[in-house]
């Protein structure tokens, strides 16, 4: 049941967002955001989601590749990526369901609920 | 002061009209610096602009200096939010500024950040408005803005040429020796910037044939420096780059990033940070975590650079230090 849930999610999500008219991205291991998001929409989504709603940098979420030294950023290998993926799902939810904005994705500029609603800059919430 | 108050703030964001004009007035700051045998100072640009004319302030005297140079930063364009929605505006704001200057300055260093999705549109207006800068030339190092998701390939390309790893390079002028550093690239746990072994072996063998008595003046985006680790507002490995910095006798370290003016000296080394172009961010500890400033009205006097251009510049270890005005007559001693 949740399963399904979080899959009609995603696949709202996919629908909802409207990639601009770029080249398809080489981004790999998407699975709550679109495949085919274009570079701009993504760093966005980085930069004004998570960077200034959470206040945390790359690092908090995507691993370093120990070679290069550089963020792996298709690497699952850290647990808050995961998190973040379902705290992606559960904003876009709300604002669907609460808000009906049926085509509310994270980083839309019509959504009511945001990350930083309950972040408020840091990267847990603090308790209500 | 009743001309602070908030009289109209129609859209509830701590901002009206007049205070959003002083806003961009703070934002749009540049800091001109100046080599006089082989000391370096500073003054605020905000300081020697006439607000009504938009001219130098009457009776301003430059001191005598063997060459001047301009150091602006974070631009961010392509920002459009509520701390400044209007970030070429306040750029172009900087760029009049430093066209006001009696003497062109012999070139203009970006600290970083020119973007802020790293876009090809928004790198192209940059290009644009600074097209219109009076200087020779205009160097740059990257923000990690300017290289999103690892991707510093247009950055390189545009404005990399001729440098080496990442963007890092040197070049020599007037006597001062100049070292670009690049710590946006692998960042580390936290956010601090990271210079890596091969940009830090590189600089000890770019420094090695100068003799100590070489003015050096190293920029880079993130703070070489600890001033909020707990920010990232800090590079990881800076320590070893500094080491070799000790001989000589007078270094300068440019910075961006955490957009507010901060100096400190420790032995040789002057450390300073530059305000943004764009927006202005928290002080150290006094939000949660760093980003463009929000601004409730019953803060709004409290906050950097709107109460007063003047005295947010007097504020400053940068205008304290370095003798902000000078008057007809006056050189600086």
């Amino acid at each position: 049941m949740v399963i399904s849930a979080l899959s009609l999610v995603v696949i709202a999500s996919v629908a909802a967002i409207r990639p601009e008219k770029n080249p398809a991205s080489s981004f790999r291991n998407l699975k709550v955001l679109p495949g085919n998001i274009s570079q701009k929409q993504l760093s966005a989504i980085m930069v004004d989601q998570f960077q200034d709603e959470l206040g945390v940098s790359c690092n908090f979420c995507h691993s370093e590749n120990r070679e290069t030294h550089k963020p792996d950023y298709a690497s699952d290998a850290k647990p808050e990526k995961q998190i973040a993926r379902l705290m992606m799902q559960m904003t876009n939810r709300i604002n669907k369901k609460y808000f009906n904005l049926g085509h509310a994705m994270i980083g839309d500029s019509a959504s009511i609920v945001t990350c930083g609603t309950c972040h408020q800059g840091k990267p847990r919430p603090v308790n209500f | 002061m009743k001309e602070d108050l908030i009289v109209s703030d129609k859209n509830d964001d701590g901002i009206d009209r007049a205070g959003f004009i002083k806003c961009m007035a703070w934002a749009g700051t540049g800091i001109l610096w100046m080599m006089n045998g082989g000391i370096m100072k500073s003054f605020g640009m905000s300081q020697m602009i006439d607000k009504a004319t938009g001219g130098l302030k009457k009776g301003l005297i430059i001191p005598p200096s063997d060459f001047s140079f301009v150091q602006i930063s974070d631009s961010h364009i392509g920002f459009n939010k509520a701390a400044n929605p209007d970030v070429l505006g306040t750029l172009q704001a900087a760029v009049s500024k430093i066209n006001s200057m009696p003497e062109a300055p012999s070139f203009v260093l970006h600290t970083g950040d020119l973007s802020h999705l790293a876009q090809a549109d928004e790198f192209d207006t940059l290009d644009q408005v600074l097209k219109s800068v009076k200087t020779e030339r205009i160097l740059y190092v990257p923000g990690e803005h300017d290289v999103l998701n690892g991707d510093n390939k247009q950055y390189l390309a545009r404005y990399g040429k001729g440098t080496l790893g990442d963007g890092w390079y040197s070049f020599d002028s007037h006597g001062v020796h100049f070292v670009a550093l690049v710590n946006v690239v692998n960042t580390s746990e936290g956010g601090l910037g990271v210079l890596g072994n091969d940009q830090l072996e590189w600089l000890e063998k770019d420094l090695k044939p100068l003799s100590s008595s070489t003015p050096v003046v190293v920029f880079a985006h993130i703070p070489l420096w600890a001033v909020y680790p707990q920010w990232g507002w800090g590079t990881r490995d800076s320590a070893q780059a500094l080491s070799y910095l000790k001989r000589f006798g007078s270094v300068t370290v440019l910075n961006g990033h955490i957009h507010q003016t901060m100096q400190k000296v420790e032995g040789n080394i002057t450390f300073h940070t530059a305000t943004s172009t764009a927006f202005p961010q928290p002080q150290p500890g006094a939000a949660p975590a760093p980003g463009p400033m929000k601004v409730p009205a019953d803060q709004l006097r409290g906050l950097l650079g709107l109460t007063s251009v003047h005295y947010q510049e007097h504020n400053h270890t940068l205008a304290i230090t370095d003798t902000p005005l000078m008057k007809a007559g006056e050189t600086i001693p």
